[in-house]
């Protein structure tokens, strides 16, 4: 049988080598956190997540905090612009507008926000508006003012509903930022809560991504993924593949 | 009354819907001595707001055409035109963008910026027309100006800064300091028409400081005299206010006003503010088209004595008459003088010149250019240009959306049907979203329009203006039908009845086309056709696809591509062609994969976060797509994109689930796709009727 274009590009993604390394993907009711410095490119890696599973026609809810929707928007556009610049892929985005149909963008003021009110809109969009989202991407929640308590709040909304969560966790303190094994210290508090930690760290010209920890296992491994400095996109990493 | 350009303003006030702007305006009128007493909208007196000149507006407390009118501040002739705030209505407020200079933006200092502040703001980015910011309702619960000011930043992006610090807030509003000047101000007497100056109170003292620091910083920006008088510490208020003009005038900074129309505080340094820091009308640059020169671009000059250019932006059939408003870009207008109106070719005499106070006028002899004035028994459209003989010059065309909403009307009698038909004249001339027809299968009067509403409004107005009462029947979407695929057609058309015979042969394909309605290209070598055939051809097409076989709706996103044909010596004719095309597209058109599209809104709802939830839902039973929804603190808003078919009679579900107190806004989007089963559905409910048709 053949692949449509979509289909193998789905396949293709470098996503797929991130879901291999985490045994098969965050899995529901999970927590994964990025966790990084502020502008290494947490946002663009969710979008580009987020992105991914439109593609496979599952729908998302983007959780911001951010002041402004209409850049998230544009994030969204210029991801599938960069995967559409692919051989043969732009008559399949077309669809562009359908794909979008599956993604609901819900933007909450930080000062605001206490994460019962976030889980209560989540639940009226998920259970009263019927949007059978399965992945919430939460980009900017401050984790220095959320504590563990309520990112096991999330992680107990996730179970009971059946979705996986992705966070992007901004690390603010001095250096170091990261123990022996790499866990960075401001989420040491959040281990028994959180499944995936993923850090994102520069590396000469280009950003690389290490897991720190998998599921139940806390040893450091190099993702083999990049940031694409151009395309803001997750790609292979062909250099470190030759290490 | 000054002539001067440099003492004219043009402005707009444009706001979201409740933010106060009618109020504001009845306030101003009431300062500048226009009025003599402030009535209230949906004031108990029963007399309403002046600027709100129909009755119809005075009952529902909404502001629907925007009246124009004029008054006097500091020696300055100020055109105020009050805007509509619904979105229904937007063809009222681009118009009148279109005409003034400069504009003040009214917030609401609880809700800040809303859906349709964003529309407004997006209006006055698109005609580049600079403005101040008047955070009004002061005295609300809730109200915060510093919030407000930050959105304005935020949100819309603007480089906005404080002028004003308040004194106490809420119920405590007692007056407002001026950060130039450094001084309190107090508004008394029973309609704050004595303004008492000043010290600062000392526990204010700071923050007010702190304030000009700020105001100062951003000011400075714009003028370097003022940067290095605040480097010697001597920053004197004629130099700040130059260079906050400079920067309004630029579109670079954005100065923010505070106050309470209806508690009477903050009006007069607001219209102190308009004077100041809004352009006069040769500060604005004014283009038109040249119809003489291919439609080339041609500035316009302020000078009075230069060749009459003018644009009649509004008709009004008043008490007075036919009334035309009319804004004149170049030279003066003059009793008597000849115009000529540039897209009919008529040629007009200027009778009666007057001013518009809202419902009151005054004659005048003359006006000159920059001046907004209105004209007596002028016949035109809204939109037409008037020009001294000699010139062809049309100023750039105001975007007209299609309708995207039909209903049927009938008159009740035979008495109503004539007014009836004199009350859709006058109101299609003076809107031009507003269309009506004769629908020739059903012999039924159709008008269609932006929204339910803007057709409600209409109906309203045909029973109270010209006591026209009308059966109305189901609101009707506008669909549209379009292809999907590319197909081949390959028709002979032929027609042998004694006499003369009819022959047409046509070849080539329908594309369907991504943007736009409809593209004809000519591929015809050799002249298989005769060229004087081809404009037949397209003429066929184009009749052909005015109602397509789905559901008898336009078809529109085709290209025809014409790559060769036949033609008789004898039987070929321009009607034989025109029959060919129709009879090629019928023959292939359910080949091409026809699609039934529909219109869908961009719909925004606001209001308290607890009914987010109910919200999310009412639009998900809509067929709606949500966007985004946005919390902040105790308010938020959901942005959608719902088909209008599923809109009908929202405003009733939204009023019943929260108690009134959410609201939503809706402007058309774009056409999208319906569903399969609605399709179908659609589909069997034009069969029927053209089988009811048939019988009759």
């Amino acid at each position: 049988m053949t692949l449509t274009v979509k289909e193998e590009l789905i396949k293709r993604s470098p996503l797929r080598i991130l879901e291999k390394s985490i045994s098969g993907g965050l899995g529901k009711g999970n927590i994964g956190v990025l966790a990084s410095r502020k502008g290494v490119g947490k946002t663009a890696c969710l979008v580009h997540i987020a992105a991914d599973k439109l593609l496979q026609d599952k729908p998302i809810i983007h959780v911001s905090f951010a002041s402004r929707v209409d850049h998230i928007i544009t994030w969204y556009e210029d991801i599938f612009k960069e995967i559409a610049k692919k051989p043969k892929m732009k008559s399949a985005l077309d669809t562009f507008d359908e794909l979008i149909r599956k993604r609901v963008i819900m933007n909450f003021k930080q000062d605001g926000a206490r994460t019962e009110q976030v889980l209560r809109s989540l639940e009226a969009m998920i259970v009263h508006a019927n949007f059978r989202a399965e992945t919430v991407i939460v980009d900017g929640l401050d984790f220095t003012q959320a504590g563990p308590e309520d990112l096991r709040k999330f992680k107990d909304f996730a179970g009971r509903l059946g979705l996986e969560v992705w966070f992007s966790a901004s690390l603010k303190k001095d250096d170091p930022l990261f123990d022996g094994q790499g866990i960075p210290f401001e989420l040491i508090g959040y281990l028994g809560v959180v499944d995936v930690i993923i850090s994102l760290k520069h590396h000469g010209d280009h950003v690389h991504f290490s897991l720190v920890k998998d599921h139940d296992r806390l040893t450091p491994k190099d993702l083999r993924l990049k940031l694409d400095p151009t395309t803001l996109l997750i790609a292979k990493d062909i250099r470190a593949r030759a290490r | 009354m000054s002539t001067d350009i440099a003492r004219m303003r043009n402005i707009g006030i444009s706001a979201h819907i409740d933010s106060g702007k009618t109020t504001l305006t009845e306030r101003v009128l009431f300062y500048c001595k226009k009025i003599h007493k402030i009535h209230e909208v949906k004031g108990k007196d029963g007399v309403g707001a002046t600027m709100d000149s129909m009755d119809l507006e005075r009952e529902r407390g909404i502001t629907i055409t925007s009246a124009t009118t004029n008054v006097e501040w500091a020696d300055h002739s100020i055109n105020i035109i009050d805007t509509p705030g619904h979105v229904d209505f937007t063809i009222e407020v681009e118009r009148s963008l279109r005409v003034l200079d400069s504009a003040i933006l009214v917030l609401c200092s609880v809700g800040g910026v809303q859906s349709q502040t964003i529309t407004v703001d997006r209006q006055l980015r698109r005609y580049n027309v600079p403005f101040i910011a008047f955070v009004n309702k002061l005295d609300r619960v809730g109200a915060n100006p510093f919030k407000v000011r930050e959105q304005i930043a935020d949100k819309l992006g603007h480089n906005a800064v404080l002028m004003q610090v308040p004194i106490g807030l809420e119920s405590a509003f007692r007056g407002l300091i001026d950060l130039v000047t450094m001084k309190a101000l107090y508004f008394d007497g029973p309609e704050g028409e004595d303004i008492r100056v000043e010290e600062i109170p000392a526990e204010l003292a700071a923050e007010a400081a702190e304030k000009r620091e700020e105001m100062l910083d951003a000011v400075s920006m714009h003028s370097e005299a003022l940067m290095e008088a605040i480097l010697e510490g001597r920053p004197t208020e004629d130099l700040v206010r130059a260079a906050v003009r400079r920067g309004v005038v630029a579109r670079k900074l954005v100065p923010v006003f505070v106050g309470s129309a209806y508690r009477n505080k903050g009006i007069q340094p607001l219209l102190d503010a308009v004077v100041h820091y809004l352009p006069n009308p040769s500060e604005v640059e004014n283009r038109a088209i040249d119809l003489d020169q291919d439609g080339a671009d041609r500035v316009l000059t302020d000078d009075t004595s230069a060749k009459t250019v003018a644009l009649a932006f509004k008709l009004e059939d008043g008490a007075y008459g036919q009334l035309t408003y009319i804004r004149i870009y170049q030279g003066s207008l003059r009793k008597g003088d000849e115009l000529v109106n540039t897209r009919s070719g008529q040629k007009i005499k200027v009778g009666r010149l007057v001013r518009m106070h809202a419902d009151a006028m005054a004659e005048i002899q003359e006006a000159g250019s920059g001046d907004i004035v209105a004209l007596f028994g002028v016949e035109c459209a809204s939109g037409d240009t008037f020009c001294s003989p000699g010139l062809n010059l049309a100023m750039t065309a105001i975007y007209v959306p299609e309708p995207v909403i039909s209903l049927a009307i009938e008159p009740v009698d035979k008495n109503a049907a004539d007014r009836m038909a004199k009350a859709l004249h006058r109101f299609t001339k003076e809107d031009p979203t507003f269309r009506t027809h004769v629908d020739p299968e059903s012999n039924e009067t159709i008008i269609q329009g932006m929204g339910e509403l803007h057709l409600d409004v209409y109906i309203e107005r045909m029973k109270r203006e010209y006591r026209a009462e009308v059966k109305t029947g189901m609101p009707q979407v506008a669909y549209r039908e379009a292809i999907s695929q590319k197909v081949d057609f390959d028709y002979t058309h032929k027609k042998q009845t004694g006499g003369s015979g009819q022959y047409a042969r046509v070849i080539g394909r329908l594309e369907p086309l991504a943007k736009g309605a409809y593209e004809f290209s000519n591929e015809v070598k050799g002249g298989r056709i005769p060229r004087e055939f081809i404009p037949s051809c397209e003429k066929g097409f184009k009749a052909v696809m005015k109602k397509g076989q789905l559901i008898g709706f336009p078809v529109i996103g085709v290209r025809v591509v014409l790559t060769d044909g036949q033609d008789h010596p004898v039987d070929s004719s321009d009607i034989a062609f025109q029959t060919a095309a129709q009879g090629a597209f019928r023959q292939v058109y359910a080949m091409a994969k026809p699609q039934i599209l529909e219109p869908v809104m961009k719909v925004s709802v606001e209001g308290p976060t607890e009914f987010a939830g109910s919200v999310f839902a009412t639009i998900s039973q809509r067929r709606g797509t949500i966007v985004s929804s946005v919390e902040d603190g105790t308010y938020s808003r959901v942005d959608a994109e719902v088909p209008l078919s599923e809109m009908f009679g929202y405003s009733m579900v939204l009023r019943s689930l929260t108690q009134g107190k959410a609201e939503f806004t809706m402007e058309f989007l774009k056409y999208g796709r319906v569903p399969p089963y609605i399709a179908e559905l659609l589909a069997e409910q034009h069969l029927e009727k053209k089988k009811k048709e048939s019988q009759k």
